[in-house]
């Protein structure tokens, strides 16, 4: 796992067959997160990835918008998606601006369900849409 | 919480007060009594206002751990809800996948593979259950002059509308596969090569009389058949290419016809 990540700055980690690719853009405020996520510790991984949207959210004045192309979540990758959703949640309640843009393949509406369920509690902008077959 | 003051008190104060009583000798030890029961008494108020703000603090402590609890709680079940609907969904995805693998994807029927396993299988079950299994191998007759007149695309065609021709006509217990081409393999287990015969014969007969609608033209096709049944000391391989021999035998007899080996 390649990562590179320092505060005020983006994030980049590169995907594995278990881990997703993630890329956090500090100058237009956008968290794309894609890919199957079931790793041996999804605690080290998440971590890195909540620490960067909590600094973004208290230094950067830019919205934040999460682009997620997630497709097997694995347990613990579950629970650090609900962790980031109530992070969210949380600078919204408090007038940040922030979003979330679940993309899934238009075939696998089953994803589309479990997107429905993370979304269950939260009150920010959340969308869920079908992307083309092809990428 | 101040109690209103006692009768008693307010007669005590007013006596302490009135110059009259200024030099009795009880005035004295009578106010000291007076002043030491009024500290005694604000000090009791202070201690009951503590244990009261310490009890509404552990009430209150207490309402948001129940709080907290049933929010961990929720999070829980969502947490499990969300995960084992994940599972599920890894589930009938290894599904479709054992199905990719063991199938052919034009014909659907068993690829194979899968014939593999079920022949080496079918060679256990007959030596322990003492009872003999047949393989047919079937073969469509001129097919390359099929495919050149319609395409590969009716060639296709063909394949899938006698594919699934083989799975109604055959038992439910049989196996169809594809073992490759426009060449089928049927395994029949707990079947004697008479019944196979009778059932091939069946089965020439049905395809004779069936036609296939690639284009606008109703097209019909032979088979050439052979059959064998395993005898219990051969490999079930050997069976499958004794049936393969026998095959050829029938198409080189002149087609649209089957052949039996014991």
């Amino acid at each position: 796992m390649i990562v590179t990540t320092a505060m005020n700055s983006d994030i980049q980690i590169s995907g594995t067959q278990s881990t997703p690719t993630v890329r956090g853009d500090w100058g237009t405020g956008c968290l794309t997160m894609q890919g199957d996520s079931y790793p041996e510790n999804a605690f080290e991984l998440f971590d890195q990835i909540i620490r960067w949207i909590g600094v973004f959210l208290e230094q950067n004045r830019l919205p934040l918008r999460l682009e997620l192309h997630l497709v097997y979540l694995n347990t613990s990758s579950v629970k650090a998606m609900m962790d980031i959703f109530d992070l969210l949640e949380g600078a919204h309640r408090q007038g940040r601006q922030v979003s979330v843009d679940w993309r899934y393949h238009a075939e696998n509406e089953r994803i589309a369900e479990l997107a429905e369920e993370f979304r269950e509690d939260c009150t920010f902008p959340f969308a869920i849409e079908p992307k083309q077959a092809t990428s | 919480m101040t109690s209103a003051m006692h009768p008693l008190l307010e007669q005590i104060e007013a006596l302490l007060a009135a110059p009259d009583h200024r030099d009795h000798p009880l005035h004295a030890a009578l106010g000291q009594l007076y002043r030491l029961h009024v500290d005694e008494q604000k000090r009791l108020e202070r201690l009951l206002n503590i244990a009261d703000g310490y009890q509404q603090f552990t009430q209150a402590d207490l309402a948001n751990l129940k709080h907290q609890y049933e929010r961990q709680l929720n999070k829980e079940r969502k947490l499990s809800r969300i995960s084992d609907r994940y599972q599920q969904l890894m589930r009938e995805r290894n599904q479709a996948l054992k199905t990719a693998a063991t199938h052919d994807p034009l014909t659907g029927l068993a690829n194979r593979r899968l014939m593999d396993e079920r022949l080496i299988q079918a060679g256990v079950d007959a030596v322990r259950g003492g009872k003999p299994f047949c393989v047919a191998m079937l073969d469509i007759d001129h097919f390359k002059q099929i495919n050149d007149r319609y395409g590969h695309d009716g060639g296709d065609r063909i394949l899938v509308s006698l594919a699934n021709s083989l799975r109604d006509q055959m038992r439910a217990g049989d196996l169809c596969g594809r073992w490759g081409g426009e060449e089928f393999v049927l395994l029949m287990q707990n079947t004697s090569l008479e019944q196979a015969g009778q059932i091939v014969a069946r089965l020439i007969e049905y395809l004779r009389n069936l036609t296939f609608a690639v284009t606008d033209i109703p097209v019909s096709i032979t088979v050439s058949i052979g059959v064998t049944e395993h005898s219990m000391v051969e490999a079930p391989q050997d069976t499958v290419n004794r049936a393969d021999r026998v095959l050829m035998d029938a198409k080189q007899e002149g087609r649209n016809s089957y052949r039996l080996a014991g």
